[in-house]
C-alpha cells in the first residue's frame, strides 16, 4: 500500500514557518526587556524560513511515495511512555516500549524477547533506582517502584 | 620542590593509583552511554568519596570526569550518538570517517587527541594557573560575547550546501534554551502558562533526542539499508609522522581548550565548537572538513578535554566553578578539606599538587584504558541491533530524567527526537540546533549585560576594550574569510562544492 504526499520538504518548511510565526506572536505580546532577544532570533527564524520555503518551492522537490512503516508506531510509543513516565513511574511504561522496540527491530522469539525486555527495562531501572540511586519517576511515593 | 616530590608521592600511592584506573574506566563507559555524562557520573561515585582520604576521592573523581569528557566521542564516531554534550562537535568528522570505513582511525585519533589536549592542560595548569586566572578575570560580559559570536560562525561551516537551513536550525536551538524563567528578570518565556515548562530546557534530553533517538528513528527507517548496520569497533593509534603532521591542530586545539575552560561559564561543549570553528579557518585540510577529516576530531576532541585540567583554574585559583561539573567537583572538594580560592596554594600547596599530578596520570591511564574500553562497547555493538537499539532507547530516558529529575525532560527528549527526524529527512543540518542551544544562553546574557554596562549602546562593545575589539577584528576577518571562500568555491565548478549536510544528516 503506497500513497503519494505533496513535497514533504516544502510542507516541513511552512510548519516550521508556522511555528516561528506563532511563537514570534508569543513574542511581541511579551514583556519587551525579557523578549528583546527572542523577537530578534524569531525575526530571524521567520526570514529563513520563508527563503526556505520559496527555495523548495521554486526547486519543485520530487514527491515521495509513502509506504508503510513501523516508524510511526515507535514515535508514538516512545511519546506515550515519556507522557505515562510522570504517572505511573519509570518501570511501568518502560517495559511495553522496551518489548515494541525489540519487536520492531526483529527480535521475536519469545524467549529472548521477553528476557530481553526485563533485563534491559527491569535491569537497567533496577541498577539505577536502586542500586546507584540515581533516582527515577515512581509510582509510589515511597519510591518502591 | 619538596612539596612538589611529596605531592607526587602523595599522587602514586596504590590506592590514589587504583581509584584513577577504577575512575577513568568507569568515565569512559559511562560518557560512552547516550545521556549518561561527566553530572551523572559524579553523581553516582560521589558517595563512594565519603570513606576516603582527600587525594584518593578527588583521583577518583577526576577521572570519571576525564573518562567520561573522552567516553562521549565513541558513540559519537561509532553511531553518530555523542555520549555527552562536549562530544557534539565530534560527529561532524568522526561519524563519516565510520561510513568509510575508518573507524578504526578516527577513535585512534580522538583518543590520541583528547591525552595530548588533556596533558597539555594539565601542564599549563601547573605553570600558568596563577597568571590564567588574572587573564581570565578580564573577560567581562562584552568579551564573552564577542567570544561566543566567534563560535557562531562554526553554524555556517557545519552548514555548507544547506547555510539556510543550517541557520534555522541554530535559531531553533536558541528559542530552545529561552523557554522559561528568564535568567535576568524572571519573566515567563514561551511556557504559555505550563507550571512544568517554566523550569525550561535541559540541554541532555534535547541532545539525546536530536543525535540518539532520531538516529533509532533513522535506523528503523532504513532497516535494510547495509550503511545503517553497527560497525565493529577497533582502535588504531595514529602513526608518529601523521602526528607531526598534525601537530599545529593538536596544539591549537588543545590551547584554545585550555584558555575557553579558564572562563567561568563556558565549558566543555563550548570549547570544542570554538575549536571546530577555528580549525575551519586554519586547518590546512580544511576544505574535507565535515566529510570524514581527522582535523575535525582533533579539534573537538584535544578541545573538549583540555577543559578537564583547566576548568579547575578558576574553580582552585579563585573559588568560582565554571559549570555544573566543575561545581559538583567544588563540593566534593569542601566535603575534603580542599578550601578553594585564592588561599588555597598558599595553605594547601602539597594537596594542589597531587591533584595536578592525579590529572596528568589519570589522561595517561586514559591513554591505557582506552583499548579495553572500545573493546566493551565491540562486545556491545556485537549483539543484533534490537538490543543496542532498545538499550539506546532506555539510556536515552534514563539519561533526561535523571539529569533533573523532572519527568517532562522525557517528554522533551522523545518530541525533539521526532522533531530531528523530521529535520534530518528535509536534508537540515542538526549539529546547528545544539550549537544553538549550547551557546546561546551566552550569547543572550552577555549581550544584555552588556548592553547595562554600555548603557544600550551596542557600537560601544566594539570599542568597550582590548581584547572586545581584537575579538570583534577576528570575527569580521573570517566572514570576510568565508565570503570570499564561498564565492571562490562558486567561481571554481559545482564540482568543488562539498555537500556537508549530507555527511553530518547521515
Amino acid at each position: 500500500m503506497s500513497t503519494s504526499l505533496i513535497r514533504p520538504r516544502l510542507l516541513l518548511a511552512l510548519a516550521l514557518l508556522g511555528v516561528g510565526a506563532g511563537l514570534s506572536v508569543a513574542a511581541w505580546n511579551g514583556p519587551s526587556d525579557a523578549m528583546l532577544v527572542p523577537r530578534v532570533v524569531l525575526s530571524i527564524w521567520c526570514l529563513v524560513a520563508v527563503l526556505i520555503a520559496v527555495t523548495e518551492l521554486v526547486k519543485g522537490a520530487p514527491t515521495v511515495a509513502l509506504s508503510f512503516s513501523p516508524l510511526p508506531l515507535l514515535m508514538m510509543a516512545v511519546l506515550a511512555a515519556a507522557l505515562a513516565m510522570k504517572h505511573i513511574g519509570f518501570l511501568l511504561p518502560s517495559l511495553p516500549l522496551v518489548a515494541l522496540t525489540l519487536w520492531l527491530f526483529r527480535v521475536r522469539r519469545p524467549l529472548p524477547l521477553m528476557l530481553a525486555t526485563t533485563l534491559i527495562a527491569g535491569g537497567l531501572w533496577f541498577l539505577f533506582h536502586h542500586v546507584l540511586l540515581i533516582r527515577l519517576p515512581s509510582l509510589l511515593t515511597s519510591g518502591v517502584v | 620542590m619538596d612539596v612538589i616530590l611529596a605531592a607526587v608521592g602523595d599522587a602514586v600511592a596504590w590506592k590514589v593509583l587504583v581509584a584513577i584506573v577504577v575512575g577513568t574506566w568507569a568515565g569512559i563507559i559511562i560518557g560512552g552511554l547516550p545521556g549518561l555524562g561527566s553530572v551523572v557520573g559524579l553523581t553516582i561515585f560521589l558517595p563512594f568519596t565519603f570513606g576516603m582520604d582527600t587525594i584518593m576521592s578527588m583521583a577518583l573523581l577526576i577521572g570519571v570526569y576525564c573518562g567520561s569528557v573522552y567516553g562521549g566521542s565513541i558513540t559519537a564516531i561509532l553511531i553518530n550518538t555523542p555520549g555527552t554534550p562536549q562530544s557534539a562537535a565530534t560527529t561532524f568528522d568522526g561519524y563519516p570517517m565510520t561510513q568509510q570505513g575508518r573507524v578504526d582511525e578516527a577513535l585512534g585519533w580522538a583518543t590520541f587527541a583528547s591525552f595530548f589536549g588533556g596533558v597539555l592542560s594539565c601542564v599549563l595548569l601547573i605553570f600558568c594557573a596563577p597568571q590564567l586566572a588574572r587573564f581570565a578575570v578580564n573577560f567581562g560580559s562584552i568579551e564573552v560575547f564577542a567570544l561566543v559570536c566567534l563560535a557562531m560562525l562554526c553554524i555556517v561551516g557545519v552548514s555548507q550546501g544547506s547555510v539556510l537551513k543550517g541557520l534555522l536550525c541554530g535559531m531553533m536551538g536558541f528559542v530552545f534554551s529561552m523557554v522559561g524563567s528568564d535568567s535576568i528578570t524572571g519573566a515567563d518565556r514561551f511556557t504559555f502558562g505550563s507550571y512544568a515548562l517554566s523550569s525550561g530546557f535541559d540541554l541532555i534530553p534535547v541532545v539525546v533526542g536530536t543525535f540518539a533517538l532520531s538516529e533509532v528513528f533513522m535506523r528503523l527507517a532504513d532497516r535494510d539499508d547495509k550503511a545503517a548496520n553497527i560497525p565493529e569497533a577497533s582502535l588504531r593509534f595514529p602513526h608518529p609522522r601523521e602526528i607531526l603532521r598534525r601537530l599545529i591542530e593538536l596544539i591549537r586545539g588543545s590551547f584554545i581548550g585550555s584558555f575557553i575552560g579558564a572562563l567561568p561559564g563556558t565549558g566543555a561543549a563550548t570549547s570544542a565548537f570554538i575549536s571546530y570553528a577555528v580549525a575551519q579557518k586554519l586547518s590546512p585540510r580544511r576544505s574535507r572538513l565535515g566529510k570524514g577529516e581527522p582535523d575535525g576530531i582533533i579539534a573537538s576532541e584535544s578541545s573538549n578535554n583540555a577543559v578537564t585540567g583547566s576548568s579547575f583554574i578558576p574553580t582552585l585559583a579563585l573559588g568560582i566553578p565554571g559549570d555544573v561539573v566543575t561545581a559538583m567537583m567544588m563540593g566534593a572538594m569542601v566535603i575534603h578539606g580542599i578550601t578553594p580560592g585564592v588561599r588555597l596554594m598558599v595553605d594547601q600547596a602539597q594537596t594542589v599538587y597531587a591533584l595536578f599530578v592525579v590529572l596528568i596520570i589519570v589522561n595517561v591511564a586514559m591513554l591505557v584504558l582506552s583499548k579495553p574500553s572500545i573493546g566493551l562497547f565491540r562486545y556491545l555493538f556485537k549483539l543484533p541491533r534490537g538490543y543496542v537499539m532498545a538499550g539506546i532507547v532506555m539510556f536515552c530516558f534514563i539519561g533526561a530524567v535523571s539529569v533533573r529529575g523532572n519527568p517532562l525532560d522525557a517528554v522533551v527528549a522523545a518530541l525533539t527526537g521526532m522533531l530531528a527526524y523530521a529535520l534530518r529527512c528535509g536534508g537540515y543540518p542538526l549539529a546547528p540546533l545544539v550549537i544553538g542551544m549550547v551557546l546561546g544562553p551566552q550569547l543572550e546574557s552577555s549581550l544584555r549585560r552588556g548592553l547595562l554596562i554600555e548603557r544600550g549602546d551596542f557600537l560601544g562593545f566594539f570599542t568597550h576594550s582590548g581584547i572586545a575589539t581584537t575579538l570583534f577584528v577576528l570575527i569580521g576577518l573570517f566572514l570576510i574569510w568565508t565570503l570570499w571562500s564561498s564565492l571562490a568555491r562558486r567561481r571554481a565548478g559545482p564540482t568543488c562544492r562539498s555537500d556537508l549536510s549530507h555527511s553530518i544528516n547521515r
